[in-house]
């Protein structure tokens, strides 16, 4: 399947095989789980980006299964460039109607970034200024776990982390993936 | 095939799945339900070492393993290693329709022989599958499926006139 | 106070009659740089003056079905004018001539961004508001 056809395929899921609800609901059910998270924890900021990535995780392992019935993929992808680019172009367009951009890969084909140019969660958000939340929070973690969950339930797994955010101040919204290694043994993986 | 009549005659559609299994990528059973008499009924536990057995073949069909050489060969007689497992099995009295996802979870449709679309059938349980028990946030990822809402969506898209 | 160097006020009281926010702006049309040109002494009474309407606004709010009150108190040569939220939240700007459009259209740009702020989730009802915003509103309508 060609870049360009996933990019129509991602338009034609998001479009007609979506069920739509409010942006602002979305953004504030987020907000408000990781404000909450980040008042339980007592701002141990470390402490609510592993969380987030918890829940993102156990999201991961059930949204890939919708993700395969709706977009009716039965391809494995041949490589982890493939991998990258349905990701961007189906995965994140039909449950967040974006398409962040594929950048920076390494030179064996293991790791890339994905470039955030608009971030839905993140609509509105200003970190605490309270001097640790601007160099320790990772507000959208989540996202991280959701693509770890995902993949590994496809027996890929991949290690999701932010390297830069704008909500704290830098130019971009950049996040890497590895790929650890593609996992052969088809048991079940425990469910955190 | 006198029972099979009477089934299309009782549901007025010509649409007869007799049942469907989905097993998780364990090959364990965790759902079964019968739609439609005309397979023969099988205890729980027959069911349970009827999903190891295929889960069996259907791996080994896929990974293509020496030892039975003998069986892929004959299901999968082209390549071997892109082979994703038996998909369709015909008998004169029913045809069995699986689908595996990428994650490795089965689905098993039974129904009337030469029934058309079954393919579009096992493709709509997934996609009601995914909605009603994976979204469901208390349901335990591999466990059975106890799911009120999947079953009656279930029924209403197999049994839609009942 | 000499007309041509109109001055501004504006403080958001929360709930519980709380500032949230306050600024200082001089005008923007005719040629007006923006810098506040309020006397010494008359930028506390200022905010006596913006205090001493609270009591008039609670008297006013529940009289109209509009959120902005235009002018609800004057003090000598010092208007009040106020806009009420929903959520009780008051946006007060003391001015020295009575012009209740741009004011108007100054608030409903100042709401919405009220409405943004309340829209992040680090951010509570009643918190004070750190960011600077609102200063675009001003130049824009005052």
């Amino acid at each position: 399947m060609s870049s360009a056809s996933r990019a129509r395929l991602g338009e034609e899921v998001w479009k007609t095989r979506t069920d739509k609800i409010n942006a602002e609901l979305v953004t504030l059910t987020y907000g408000s789980v990781v404000a909450q998270l980040c008042k339980d924890l007592d701002g141990d900021y470390a402490e609510v980006n592993k969380q987030l990535d918890k829940m993102g995780y156990n999201i991961g392992l059930r949204l890939i299964e919708d993700f395969l019935a709706k977009s009716n993929m039965q391809q494995k992808c041949a490589n982890f460039r493939d991998t990258a680019d349905v990701i961007s172009k189906v995965g994140f367009k039909m449950f967040l109607n974006i398409t962040p951009t594929i950048a920076n890969w390494n030179s064996d084909g293991k790791q890339f970034s994905l470039l955030f140019d608009e971030n839905p969660l993140a609509d509105f958000v200003e970190l605490p200024d309270d001097g640790k939340a601007q160099a320790e929070l990772w507000y959208s973690n989540m996202l991280c776990g959701v693509i770890r969950g995902a993949l590994e339930m496809v027996q890929m797994q991949v290690d999701a982390h932010f390297v830069s955010d704008l909500l704290r101040g830098h130019d971009t919204t950049e996040m890497k993936i590895t790929l650890v290694r593609y996992i052969d043994d088809e048991l079940p993986q425990d469910d955190e | 095939m006198v029972m099979v009549i009477m089934a299309i005659q009782l549901t007025g559609i010509n649409r007869v799945v007799y049942a469907v299994l989905i097993l998780n990528k364990a090959g364990g059973l965790i759902y079964q339900r019968d739609f439609n008499p005309g397979l023969q009924k099988l205890s729980s536990n027959d069911y349970l070492i009827l999903a190891g057995t295929f889960h069996g073949q259907v791996s080994l069909a896929s990974a293509a393993r020496a030892q039975v050489h003998a069986i892929t060969s004959q299901i999968s007689p082209t390549n071997e290693t892109t082979s994703s497992g038996l998909e369709v099995l015909e008998s004169e009295n029913f045809v069995m329709r699986c689908f595996q996802t990428l994650t490795g979870t089965k689905f098993l449709v039974f129904a009337e022989p030469r029934q058309p679309n079954l393919d579009v059938v096992v493709r709509r349980v997934y996609e009601l599958y995914a909605d009603y028990v994976m979204k469901n946030p208390f349901y335990q990822i591999e466990m059975p499926i106890r799911s009120e809402g999947f079953d009656r969506h279930l029924a209403a898209y197999i049994k839609p006139h009942q | 106070m000499a007309g041509s160097s109109t001055s501004y006020y504006f403080v958001i009281i929360g709930t519980k009659d709380n500032p949230l926010y306050e600024a200082e702006f001089g005008t923007f049309k005719q040629g007006g740089d923006g810098v506040p040109k309020f006397r010494e002494e008359q930028r506390h009474m200022n905010q006596f003056i913006a205090h001493s309407s609270l009591d008039c606004i609670e008297d006013l709010q529940w009289a109209s079905k509009e959120m902005y009150l235009k002018a609800v108190d004057k003090f000598n040569n010092t208007w009040v004018s106020c806009f009420l939220t929903g959520g009780n939240i008051k946006l007060l700007l003391v001015h020295d001539a009575r012009s209740d459009e741009p004011i108007r259209q100054f608030f409903t740009d100042v709401y919405d961004m009220y409405c943004k702020t309340l829209m992040n989730p680090f951010y509570e009802v009643n918190m004070a508001i750190r960011s600077q915003i609102f200063k675009a509103a001003a130049k824009k309508y005052l």
